[in-house]
């Protein structure tokens, strides 16, 4: 995909969803207000997403895939909300919630890189296991202790949720950008057995790769759990959806070998904006629509996701066709 | 053949048979040791944990059969579940309306039926990798059935309720006749017929099918004709037993439940190897596993969990037991 279409779209976007919402504008400055408090909106709606983005782009490089991440965060979210919300939180659930973090993504990594089990299956089974863990964790409750933890409410606002969005990406994006690490790990995801000969450790980059999927749930579920302020064991349903697209939209390859985190920005907020979007446009929905426009959200992310891959793989003329024929194997990493 | 079978599948079958008879006795034994009843009495219970086994464990095997198909190809189906749900929400919008029973059976299995092949198409067309494009179809088909039932239902409020008997039969009535032809039809398929083990020849090298003289977009094409079929069959089986049928929460996780009993019947998930005889153990593994459980009084909590670590657990024992073999093909 060539790399203008992705604002282009997401401005159209925008655009399309402010048309059909209800809002009127008087003036300028109403129109200046409405995109700023929008912005503001947009930012910690989109930080799940965009952090588990960051971390799902350098899984898909290694032509791997996580389905767990919606499991692993509402887990690690589940666990937090087991703590009194005082001071002491910032000494027992927050160090413990980033130790399971790591240690669910060092589950997902030990099965795909020590006993080889297809990503995709691996990562299926533990989604179902670690959402049987939540409803072990939280039985039928919802539990809100964050809104009383002091400070806490910094991970909802703009400038906490841009901060630490701004850090991953800014210093861990450019850090990848220009690490070794990232180069083995296109040339891992591109053909795996000569990354073995070219003398590449595939098994401990693999490990490495999906306990940092795992690490970054623990920054997700801190602005999620900050901003939703309650959790359950079925909160967050279809985010793995949602944060592939946005990364397939971002131009990753889902065949592994190419792929960068800044699209992958791109491509979440492309999501965020047709979630705010759905639901600013409730309204004309109501009146022209024979069904819930909410629904609406399932069919587009399928739309998308096909059409995210068909488009890496298929418009750009410059670069030979997919190797993934449609009797191709799905390759095993 | 059980002879033509390789070794590997071989001793998947007899663990599985093994399993199934173990756990078998491990409800027979928590049916003998409860307190309040005879041993006539937990006889009696066993036989009717047995006989609905059949009719329960129906729409795994019914849609794993099909799904089987599609792998020996090399590709996957993630979507049936979703396929299944619309099915299920055709079939409530004839009842909703006043059709005959056979017109809304009709109706569910074709929906399936189409569903599956357009896949196949999809797949063919975009030339986009089976995984993607059926996990696209996951959501897409889900949001289609919860559009289609706010649309075409009148006063549609979540859940469609179906209490006429007249609209259960395949269900309720006949789902273990149904069950028991499609296993003897796919096992005798398998034992005499061709088109299996061409399949399994498309997952081992679709090249090798194209330089032999056969087709492997057709090929790919049959494994989706043949497998909606059987999910057809599947989404009939499952949706004429519910009395409610709500689009939002039906045949969540199915697809994982059907990919887990194939994958522990021994079916490589990537094609070229496995069997449809594993397929249907490893679905009545399942079944059992979840009825220890149940007998055992295990919390309703834990049973997900319990289930989920089980496959990962099965599926990871037998990679990491082929991962010699893998390691020294890639060196080859």
């Amino acid at each position: 995909m060539r790399p203008y279409l992705l604002p282009i779209l997401l401005l159209a976007e925008i655009a399309l969803f402010t048309a059909i919402s209800d809002v009127q504008f008087g003036s300028v400055a109403d129109f200046v207000d409405y995109f700023r408090y929008y912005l503001m909106d947009l930012v910690p709606q989109a930080a799940p997403v965009l952090i588990l983005s960051f971390g799902m782009t350098v899984v898909m490089l290694t032509a791997g895939i996580d389905l767990s991440v919606g499991s692993m965060v509402v887990l690690v979210a589940c666990v937090m909300s087991q703590f009194e919300g005082d001071q002491q939180f910032w000494m027992t659930a927050i160090p413990i919630g980033i130790g399971l973090a790591f240690t669910l993504g060092f589950v997902n990594g030990s099965l795909v890189a020590w006993l080889d089990v297809p990503p995709i299956i691996a990562t299926l089974g533990t989604m179902m296991f670690y959402r049987g863990a939540c409803s072990i964790v939280m039985g039928d409750r919802e539990n809100d202790p964050f809104y009383d933890v002091p400070g806490y409410e910094w991970f909802a606002g703009t400038v906490g949720t841009v901060v630490v969005v701004g850090i991953l990406f800014a210093l861990g994006g450019s850090w990848l950008q220009w690490s070794r690490w990232r180069r083995e790990l296109l040339m891992l995801g591109g053909n795996r057995v000569a990354a073995r000969y070219a003398g590449i450790p595939v098994t401990k980059r693999l490990l490495q790769v999906y306990s940092l999927m795992g690490l970054l749930t623990f920054p997700a579920a801190l602005c999620f759990t900050a901003h939703d302020g309650a959790v359950n064991a079925g909160s967050l349903p279809g985010l793995e959806l949602k944060v592939i697209v946005a990364v397939v939209l971002g131009g990753t390859q889902v065949e592994g070998g190419k792929g960068s985190v800044f699209g992958s920005v791109i491509g979440a907020l492309l999501i965020a904006v047709l979630d705010e979007g759905l639901r600013g446009a409730s309204g004309w929905g109501d009146r022209n629509l024979p069904f819930e426009i909410s629904h609406l959200r399932f069919v587009l992310l399928g739309g998308l996701l096909l059409l995210g891959v068909w488009l890496n793989s298929h418009a750009d003329k410059s670069r030979p066709l997919n190797p993934a024929s449609p009797t191709a194997t799905p390759k095993p990493t | 053949m059980f002879r033509r079978i390789s070794k590997s599948i071989r001793q998947r079958l007899l663990f599985l048979t093994a399993g199934n008879l173990l756990l078998m006795g491990v409800i027979l034994a928590n049916l003998l040791s409860g307190d309040d009843s005879t041993t006539a009495s937990a006889l009696d219970r066993f036989g009717t944990v047995l006989m609905d086994a059949g009719p329960n464990v129906a729409p795994v095997i019914l849609a794993g059969l099909g799904l089987t198909g599609i792998i020996f190809a090399g590709a996957l189906d993630l979507s049936i579940g979703s396929m299944m749900v619309v099915a299920g929400t055709v079939f409530g919008i004839l009842f909703s309306r006043g059709f005959d029973p056979a017109a809304c059976f009709l109706g569910c299995f074709l929906t399936a039926f189409v569903l599956s092949n357009f896949n196949g198409l999809l797949i063919r067309w975009l030339e986009i990798s089976p995984i993607i494009v059926t996990l696209a179809g996951l959501t897409f088909y889900r949001g289609l059935a919860l559009i289609m039932a706010d649309a075409f239902i009148p006063d549609f409020g979540g859940s469609i309720a179906v209490h006429d008997d007249a609209y259960h039969g395949p269900g309720q009535r006949y789902p273990g006749q149904i069950l028991l032809i499609a296993i003897l039809a796919a096992l005798a398929w398998e034992t005499w017929g061709k088109l299996p083990r061409v399949w399994l020849a498309h997952g081992c090298s679709p090249e090798a099918c194209r330089l032999h003289g056969l087709k492997p977009g057709l090929i790919l094409q049959s494994t989706f004709f043949a497998g909606g079929i059987f999910l057809g069959l599947a989404a009939l089986v499952d949706v004429t037993n519910r009395q409610n049928l709500e689009p939002a929460r039906m045949a969540r996780g199915f697809e994982l439940e059907v990919i887990g009993a194939i994958v522990l019947g021994g079916t490589n998930i990537f094609g070229g190897e496995g069997s449809f005889l594993g397929t249907i153990l490893g679905a009545f593994f399942l079944y059992f596993v979840g009825q220890t459980l149940l007998y055992a009084d295990v919390d309703l909590y834990y049973r997900e969990a319990i289930q989920g670590a089980l496959i990962v657990i099965v599926i990871g024992v037998d990679c990491a037991l082929h991962r010699r073999q893998k390691l020294l093909d890639e060196l080859k």
